[in-house]
């Protein structure tokens, strides 16, 4: 909690636009609104997606994929379950994993599987700009959790590796990945204190 | 696969990482459970949270192709509550109506013995045993998994076999044309290997049924032979229908 007031004391300066407020607009057909909403949250969308990519060109063509999706299912939203821009970045995440089953579908799987390093993917990440308070909560939070617990949410997160390829990269049981993958992210909510309207 | 097998991949799943399968049914699983769904919207929230790091400007021509794209692209209405039907859909509920049907001619069967014999608790207690069996064929044949496969019997008639891996069973449904000659009667075998495992006899003259077989995925096939009143242990030659599985 104590990082949640920090971050809204930082934000009182320069408010950042409610992107539910936005989202409502777009939902209404609102062009200007979605212009607003694209600059809030456009990095982080092609951000992750490009992580997950790895291909900058192919990250461009489902970035666009994703923000027309934004714009089509605007009325889909629903506030109860979760914040405006989780919504879009759970959008692009989907997007992005969708992307590269497809890939691996048609090229060789276990090749590139067995090519994926198991370092710690997010440094890289987080390394490509540092500063803003919420990044460094987040790299803060995944160093709290255990080894394994890291490894299975980030190289599902950023690399979208399903929980089996997981297993094998680690060499764990799936019983094992997939309660690390849970505890991994309770420990990661009651870290970053994230909450859902709705409870 | 039970609900506490399903809802330990709350993880895996707001992380996208199940495959389409698993996804489906883990859907299902969350609109029946709303403490399950309270706890998957708090962990997708906070895998949200882990594109917060993952922050890459795009090029500035991007946000205009996306501008351009939206002009042309139309908007969803607020959600409506009526789904179109799918093809599987209605395969699937021809299914559970054909095997309702056929459990039901069971009961009927079993309604006439009751009255006959004047035992009503047992007539109670069998119907209470055909509408367990026939909530367990639904639960079955509502798998998002389920696979449909069918073999003619010889004579006339047909077996269809679905199985679901999450469900680690299958319902077999037999609907034969006439009953084996000789006084003889059709029994059921699951074929693992060189292994043939009973799945169940029919009665004398009876030609249709409806049979749960658990860990039906492991089995490599589904047999139907024609047996001496009551069954074998071993099925005999020939092989009247064969339904394979893998």
């Amino acid at each position: 909690m104590t990082e949640r007031a920090r971050d809204h004391l930082s934000a009182v300066p320069d408010p950042p636009p409610d992107a539910a407020a936005l989202l409502r607009a777009v939902a209404q057909g609102d062009e200007p609104a979605f212009g607003r909403l694209y600059d809030l949250v456009a990095a982080r969308v092609y951000g992750l997606i490009r992580r997950v990519l790895r291909d900058p060109a192919q990250a461009e063509e489902v970035t666009q994929e994703v923000m027309v999706e934004v714009w089509r299912t605007a009325s889909r939203f629903d506030g109860t379950r979760g914040a405006a821009t989780s919504w879009i970045f759970t959008i692009a995440h989907r997007r992005a994993v969708d992307r590269v089953r497809a890939e691996q579908a048609s090229a060789d799987r276990a090749r590139k599987v067995g090519a994926a390093s198991v370092d710690t993917p997010y440094d890289e990440v987080v390394d490509e700009v540092a500063g803003r308070l919420e990044r460094q909560q987040v790299r803060r939070c995944l160093d709290d959790l255990t080894e394994l617990q890291r490894q299975a949410v980030t190289l599902a997160y950023y690399r979208g590796h399903s929980y089996r390829e997981v297993a094998d990269l680690l060499g764990t049981p799936l019983p094992t990945v997939k309660s690390r993958m849970r505890d991994g992210l309770i420990r990661l909510r009651d870290c970053l204190g994230v909450e859902v309207a709705s409870r | 696969m039970t609900t506490t097998d399903i809802h330990a991949l709350v993880g895996a799943y707001a992380l996208d990482a199940v495959d389409d399968v698993e996804r489906a049914a883990f859907d299902r699983h969350v609109a029946e459970c709303d403490t399950c769904r309270a706890e998957l919207d708090e962990l997708r929230e906070t895998a949200a949270r882990l594109a917060d790091p993952a922050w890459s400007v795009p090029p500035p021509r991007l946000k205009t192709d996306v501008m351009a794209a939206i002009g042309r692209t139309g908007q969803l209405p607020p959600p409506a509550p009526a789904v179109a039907e799918t093809p599987v859909g209605r395969g699937r509920r021809r299914l559970v109506a054909v095997a309702a049907a056929v459990l039901l001619a069971g009961g009927t069967g079993v309604a006439v013995y009751g009255v006959q014999e004047q035992r009503v608790e047992e007539q109670r207690r069998l119907a209470a045993v055909a509408a367990q069996q026939e909530a367990r064929v639904r639960s079955i044949l509502a798998a998002p998994d389920l696979v449909v496969r069918t073999a003619p019997v010889i004579g006339g008639g047909k077996v269809t076999v679905a199985s679901s891996q999450l469900r680690d069973a299958g319902v077999v449904l037999m609907g034969a044309d006439a009953a084996p000659s000789g006084g003889e009667v059709y029994q059921l075998w699951t074929l693992r290997g060189r292994n043939a495992t009973s799945a169940g006899v029919l009665a004398a003259g009876q030609t249709t049924a409806v049979q749960v077989v658990d860990g039906l995925p492991d089995s490599d096939a589904v047999g139907v032979t024609a047996e001496p009143p009551g069954g074998s242990t071993a099925p005999t030659a020939p092989i009247l229908s064969l339904v394979q599985l893998a």
